[in-house]
C-alpha cells in the first residue's frame, strides 16, 4: 500500500514540477525558457533519430572509464596501506587537499594537457571520483572489527585471508557509500568537461544548443544526463542490495529515488 | 597421569604499558603458575575484571607477557614482542571468545566451515563433520541464516562449533555463555559436554559462575582479585557423564560449591 502510495504522490510532485515550468514558459517566452511540451518531443526526436543516444553514449563511457580510473585505486589503497597506518598519516593532508579543491576548476588545465578527446574527460572524471571514494574506503578499513581478524588470524587466516575475507567484506558498504555521492559527481564531471571543449558528448549538445539559443536542445541535454544519473542509481542500489543481503533489514539505507 | 602437561604457565605476570607521564598501571596478573594435562577440561573462576580474558588472550598468543613463561607442548611460546606473536600457535589452540565474532557476512554453515576454509582443509569429510556439528547443537535448518537473523544463544552454538570443527588440540573459553539466559545457557552447557565427550579435547573453561565451573570441569582454579593469582584449586569428582540439569543434586556439589565459594570471598 505504502509503495503504491510514494509512487502516485510522485507523480503528483512531477505534475506540479511540469505545471509550474509550463507556466513560467509562457511567462518569460519559449525563447529564454523551453516548455516542457517542447522539450519532451524535441528529446523523443532526438532519441529516435539516434542522436541523443549517441551522444550519450559518448558521456557514459567517459563516466565509466573515468569513475573505473578513479575508483579502483581508490579502493586499492586503503587495503594496500592498511598495515602501514604511518604512510597514511604523512598522505593525509595531501588527500584532504585533493578532496577539497574544486576539479572543476581543473578541467581547462586537463583539455591543456590531455587535449579535447576522451583523456581530459576521464581525467577529470577519475579526480573527482578518487577521492570520494578513497575516503569512505579509507573509513570502512579503519572501523574494522579487531577482534574478528583476531578470530580469523588464531583459525589460521594468513594476511591474505584475512584482507580478502575480513576487510574487505567489511568495507563493502563503506565503498557503496562513497559510490553513491561518486556517481552523480562523475557523470556531471564528464558533461562538465564537454562543456569547457568537446565535439561530442552531452555537454557538447548542451553547449551549441545554448550557443544558437535553443533552450529546448539543452533542456533536452540535461534531462538526458538526468535520466542518465537515474540509472546509474539504480544500478548502485540493485548491486547493493545483491552484495550486502547479509545486512539486517533496518541498516540499508532509505534508496535514493530509483 | 605420568602424562607431561600439554600446557603449562610458569611464574606468569601482566602488566599493561605506562601511559605517558602517568604512574605505570598496577601489574593484572603476577606470578601465576598451573599447568593442564592432555584431555583435562579446566574451569577457571574469578571476579569479574580479575584479568581472566588477559590471561587467555596470553595463552592464545594475541596479547604479550610481561614476565614468566608459556609452555605449550613442551614448547615455550610466550611472546613479549608483539610482532612475533602467533595467534593460534599454528591452528592448534581454538579460543571461543565472549563475543561470538560470527563474520555477518557468512551464513552459519559458512561461518563454521571458515577455519578450516582459511586453513585450505575444505572438503567432503570435513564438510560433513561441520554438518553433523550444525546438527549436534541443534543449528539444523538454519545454515543459510545469516547472524542477525539467528537468536543469542544461536550465535553462541555456531561460534561454539566454528572453533570445534577444525579439531585444535587446546580450546580455551572466555564465558562462551555468559550474555545468554539461564534456560539457554543450561542448554548450551549440556551441548558442551556431550561434544566434548565425543572428543575429550583439553579446555580451559573462564566463568565467574561458580556452578558452571563445577558442572562443566574436572578441576577448578580460584583466581584472586587483583593481581589474579591461583587463591585455590579444587578436583571435582563428580562422576561423567553429567546431568547439568540436576547438577545441584549430585553427590558432592553441595560441598565443593561451599568450599569455592568460601576461597572467593
Amino acid at each position: 500500500m505504502t509503495r503504491w502510495r510514494t509512487i502516485t504522490d510522485r507523480l503528483l510532485v512531477l505534475v506540479i514540477i511540469l505545471a509550474a515550468w509550463q507556466i513560467g514558459s509562457a511567462i518569460v517566452g519559449p525563447y529564454w525558457l523551453s516548455s516542457p511540451w517542447a522539450v519532451t518531443s524535441r528529446f523523443v526526436a532526438q532519441m529516435l533519430s539516434g542522436e541523443l543516444i549517441r551522444q550519450s553514449g559518448y558521456t557514459i563511457w567517459e563516466s565509466v572509464c573515468g569513475a573505473v580510473a578513479g575508483g579502483v585505486p581508490a579502493v586499492l589503497l586503503p587495503f594496500l596501506l592498511r598495515r602501514h597506518p604511518l604512510m597514511v598519516a604523512i598522505l593525509d593532508p595531501f588527500m584532504v587537499g585533493g578532496y577539497g579543491a574544486p576539479k572543476l576548476a581543473f578541467a581547462p588545465l586537463f583539455i591543456l594537457w590531455f587535449g579535447i578527446g576522451i583523456e581530459s574527460k576521464i581525467a577529470l572524471v577519475a579526480s573527482v571520483v578518487f577521492f570520494i571514494v578513497y575516503f569512505n574506503t579509507l573509513a570502512g578499513v579503519r572501523a574494522l572489527d579487531p577482534k574478528l581478524v583476531q578470530m580469523a588470524q588464531i583459525a589460521g587466516a594468513s594476511e591474505r585471508h584475512v584482507a580478502r575475507h575480513i576487510v574487505f567484506p567489511a568495507a563493502v558498504p563503506y565503498i557503496f557509500a562513497g559510490l553513491r555521492i561518486a556517481v552523480p559527481y562523475a557523470i556531471g564531471g564528464a558533461i562538465i568537461a564537454e562543456l569547457i571543449s568537446s565535439n561530442r558528448g552531452l555537454g557538447y549538445l548542451v553547449q551549441t544548443g545554448a550557443m544558437n539559443f535553443d533552450t529546448t536542445s539543452v533542456f533536452a541535454a540535461i534531462l538526458a544526463a538526468t535520466l542518465i544519473v537515474h540509472g546509474a542509481n539504480w544500478m548502485v542500489n540493485a548491486s547493493e542490495r545483491v552484495l550486502l543481503r547479509w545486512r539486517p533489514q533496518t541498516a540499508v539505507m532509505v534508496d535514493a529515488g530509483d | 597421569m605420568a602424562q607431561p602437561p600439554l600446557l603449562e604457565i610458569k611464574d606468569l605476570g601482566k602488566r599493561f604499558p605506562a601511559r605517558a607521564g602517568r604512574e605505570p598501571p598496577p601489574w593484572v596478573i603476577q606470578g601465576l603458575s598451573f599447568a593442564v594435562r592432555p584431555g583435562e577440561f579446566l574451569t577457571i573462576i574469578g571476579p569479574s575484571g580479575a584479568g581472566k580474558s588477559t590471561l587467555l588472550n596470553m595463552i592464545a598468543q594475541i596479547d604479550t607477557v610481561t614476565a614468566g613463561e608459556i609452555v605449550f607442548d613442551g614448547q615455550a611460546v610466550n611472546s613479549h614482542d608483539p610482532r612475533t606473536l602467533r595467534p593460534g600457535v599454528d591452528r592448534r589452540i581454538g579460543y571461543v571468545t565472549q563475543d561470538d565474532n560470527l563474520l555477518p557476512w557468512r551464513t552459519t554453515i559458512d561461518n563454521v566451515l571458515f577455519p578450516i576454509e582459511v586453513q585450505g582443509r575444505l572438503n567432503d569429510q570435513t564438510r560433513a563433520h561441520a554438518e553433523m556439528l550444525v546438527r549436534a547443537v541443534g543449528l539444523a535448518g538454519y545454515e543459510r541464516y545469516y547472524p542477525h537473523e539467528l537468536s543469542g544463544g544461536m550465535r553462541k552454538r555456531a561460534a561454539l562449533i566454528r572453533t570445534l570443527a577444525y579439531d585444535p588440540p587446546m580450546i580455551l573459553m572466555d564465558e562462551p555463555f555468559g550474555a545468554v539466559d539461564a534456560q539457554t545457557r543450561m542448554q548450551l552447557q549440556a551441548d558442551l559436554l556431550k561434544l566434548w565427550e565425543l572428543g575429550r579435547k583439553t579446555i580451559i573453561f573462564v566463568t565467574h559462575d561458580i556452578t558452571e565451573a563445577i558442572a562443566l570441569g574436572d578441576r577448578a582454579l580460584v583466581l584472586s582479585r587483583q593481581p589474579a593469582r591461583i587463591a585455590a584449586e579444587h578436583a571435582i569428582p563428580i562422576p561423567r557423564p553429567r546431568n547439568v540439569q540436576d547438577i545441584f543434586a549430585l553427590e558432592g556439589f553441595a560441598a565443593i560449591y561451599e568450599r569455592i565459594r568460601a576461597a572467593i570471598q
